[in-house]
């Protein structure tokens, strides 16, 4: 069965092409605003390309993520704890525990036995849109997005920014820049700080299946924010080659039975 | 009867529907009414005083939100113009809010309070309820205390707690006939306690019943209607026939597995009221199966059940125990008032402030009510009402219940409230449990 999965995310959208398990294309594109359905289109064709077929060999199209509801092409859609699920039996069978942190919400799930997901937390509103605002903090401070990979260890007497509020935290950091502290520091105050409001919802689960964790989303590529959660969620996060797409492969998965 | 799609168990209307509607809209046209003294507050004392009408915030506040909500966002500002922020419940903010602006919904003018009576609550929302009309003009205020502590069962000092209590009301009633010069009618109490006595038996024995698969009602029912006579004093004569005519009603459901909701496989349980502008949420949870057996605010209003060593599940002992005397005994205004619900230390209506008995009781409720999963509403406001609300999740989490939490401002304020997000967090709520909505 050939199935396209797509994980329409506030910031990318994402687009693998599976048969039967197979990951066959990938495509990847800027979620496009309020044009997300072309911008899904295109990065569709662009894993239709790369798996070497035409639209017409797809079964079924499964669409997830936050503007999952916006691509009228898509013949279901599926919420992201659920594929994060599917995609952490996929990648990681051994995974007990699945994180999937984004620009906008973080999903955790425990693997069930007898059924996929035993446990769920979803960020609370306010723990919302980590990875936005680790983009938003970098243009302020002028770094690129590799940049914000290689920052130093947040240190005690060092820069903080505010841990429950990033209009707060965004506050904090422009105030920091303005009393001299170098940007790279500030960084690092405002990844730690996004890893706490990450935390917040592993903090939700009972803590029984955490002892293998995979970590899924745009937020798993950031070296330094994988860095501070792992101190803060006191886990050593498995990272699989494909994080980045586990919601368009969580998709994929859950299409079969569908 | 029509079948939808995914039915299991079949389902009828409530025929007692257009009789609580009448109630209620009886209750609505009176609560501001001009011939009376117009107090604010909380007690079905009030009924002894034929000149005086008491009027609670919740349901007032509740109701004129549900019915005007352009309206209502005025009042709440207004209320916030005045310094009261939105960590203030939504129902004050609009009831404070009619107040401040000087009109009510109708365009009519507002009855200024001439009394006002706090509910005694550890919940500071409940508490504060008197301060700004005391504020507003120069009237009196009755403050109960709330009868709480924290430890094991103590006997003694509850009786002592119990008498404090009795003696402040007693205290309150004679200030009331001197200010006001109003005779309290012992005789009307004494109906009244009666009637109430008996509220309260129909009531315990609806919620018992709700413990049934199916559920023969659901808590989107129960929030049309539950409050007639604990909230909304209204008539208690038509109030005890009232609850009579629901109690046989549900008693037959019962015995014919009548559903509320046709296609209940999924139960789940909810601690406080919901967000009232937005109830639809339950329609749309039973398109996956899914019905609310009810909250602690509402089946616990009547009865806290407990599961007895013996296995069987039955009335929480009241602590100290209600005399178990015929009416006709009272033989003092004190009696009346030893009598009065309110009065339970750590039984009825005490799953608030029983602070030995709150951190488990919804995990009793759960078990009880044989639910699969609960779903919280984390208020911004109400200390009262949200105070250990993630703990209790975690804590049904460990037992094996599916739990989602989900943030808002107020039951009566739905500025913080994000539909769409709500929504889709129910999406995920529900398929992670392995159910799939029935296309309409």
């Amino acid at each position: 069965m050939i199935i396209a999965g797509i994980d329409m995310g506030m910031e990318n959208v994402k687009v693998v092409i599976m048969e039967n398990g197979q990951i066959r294309g990938r495509g990847k594109n800027l979620s496009g605003g309020a044009k997300r359905a072309s911008a899904a289109e295109k990065a569709l064709e662009e894993a239709l390309k790369e798996a070497g077929m035409g639209k017409d060999k797809l079964e079924k199209i499964i669409a997830t993520g936050k503007g999952k509801f916006d691509l009228p092409f898509a013949d279901r859609c599926v919420s992201e704890a659920v594929t994060t699920a599917h995609a952490a039996k996929l990648l990681c069978p051994e995974a007990t525990t699945a994180v999937d942190a984004g620009a906008d919400e973080t999903v955790v799930v425990t693997l069930g036995t007898n059924k996929l997901v035993d446990e769920m937390a979803i960020n609370e509103k306010c723990a919302a849109g980590p990875g936005i605002f680790l983009r938003t903090i970098a243009r302020r401070l002028e770094l690129t997005m590799e940049e914000m990979n290689e920052l130093p260890p947040v240190k005690p007497e060092g820069p903080r920014v505010n841990d429950g509020c990033v209009v707060f935290a965004e506050t904090d950091a422009l105030s920091l820049l303005n009393w001299g502290a170098s940007p790279k520091d500030i960084a690092a105050a405002a990844t730690d700080a996004a890893a706490v409001r990450v935390c917040t919802a592993i903090n939700d689960i009972t803590g029984t299946k955490l002892n293998c964790a995979v970590l899924f989303g745009g937020l798993a590529k950031n070296a330094a924010f994988v860095n501070a959660l792992q101190h803060y969620a006191k886990l050593n996060f498995v990272i699989p080659d494909e994080a980045e797409y586990a919601g368009a492969i969580g998709a994929a998965c859950a299409g079969v039975n569908a | 009867m029509a079948r939808v799609n995914g039915q299991i168990w079949e389902t009828r209307p409530l025929e007692f529907w257009d009789r609580a509607k009448e109630l209620r809209a009886g209750w609505e046209q009176s609560a501001e009414s001009k011939e009376k003294i117009v107090g604010q507050g909380h007690g079905a004392w009030a009924g002894a005083f034929p000149a005086i009408t008491i009027i609670e915030d919740n349901p007032r506040g509740s109701t004129i939100a549900a019915k005007d909500m352009p309206f209502a966002r005025t009042a709440r500002l207004a209320s916030e113009v005045r310094g009261w922020g939105r960590e203030l419940c939504g129902y004050h903010g609009v009831l404070w809010g009619c107040q401040f602006l000087g009109q009510n919904p109708d365009g009519t003018p507002f009855n200024n309070r001439k009394l006002v009576v706090p509910m005694p609550a550890t919940c500071d929302q409940h508490t504060k309820r008197g301060i700004q009309c005391r504020d507003f003009e120069p009237v009196p205020q009755w403050q109960g205390d709330a009868t709480v502590y924290v430890g094991e069962n103590d006997f003694d000092r509850e009786v002592e707690m119990v008498n404090h209590r009795v003696y402040n009301e007693l205290k309150m009633i004679n200030d009331i006939e001197r200010i006001f010069g109003q005779k309290f009618d012992e005789d009307a109490m004494r109906e009244i306690v009666g009637l109430y006595s008996k509220v309260a038996e129909y009531r315990a024995e609806i919620f018992m019943m709700q413990m049934n698969t199916p559920a023969p009602l659901s808590a989107k029912d129960l929030y049309s209607f539950y409050t007639l006579g604990g909230r909304l004093t209204i008539d208690p004569v038509e109030l005890e026939k009232f609850w009579k005519l629901v109690r046989d009603e549900i008693r037959w459901r019962v015995d014919n597995k009548i559903a509320a909701v046709g296609t209940e496989r999924f139960r789940f349980l909810e601690a406080h009221p919901p967000q009232y502008s937005f109830l639809k949420y339950y329609r749309y949870l039973e398109q996956y199966g899914a019905v609310c057996v009810g909250s602690q605010y509402t089946n616990f209003t009547a009865a806290v059940y407990e599961r007895k060593p013996n296995g069987e599940v039955a009335q929480r002992e009241t602590n100290p125990p209600r005399r178990q005397i015929g009416i006709e005994e009272f033989k003092t205004r004190e009696d009346l008032f030893r009598r009065t619900p309110e009065l339970n230390i750590r039984g009825p209506g005490g799953f608030k402030s029983d602070e030995n008995h709150r951190p488990y009781a919804l995990n009793e409720f759960a078990d009880m009510y044989h639910c699969d999963g609960a779903f919280f509403w984390v208020w911004r406001c109400g200390v009262g009402c949200t105070m250990t609300r993630k703990e209790q999740a975690i804590r049904l989490r460990r037992a094996g219940y599916s739990v989602l939490t989900y943030e808002g401002s107020a039951p009566g304020d739905p500025t913080d409230l994000d539909e769409k997000r709500f929504l889709e967090q129910l999406d995920a709520w529900m398929e992670t449990n392995n159910l799939v909505k029935y296309e309409n």
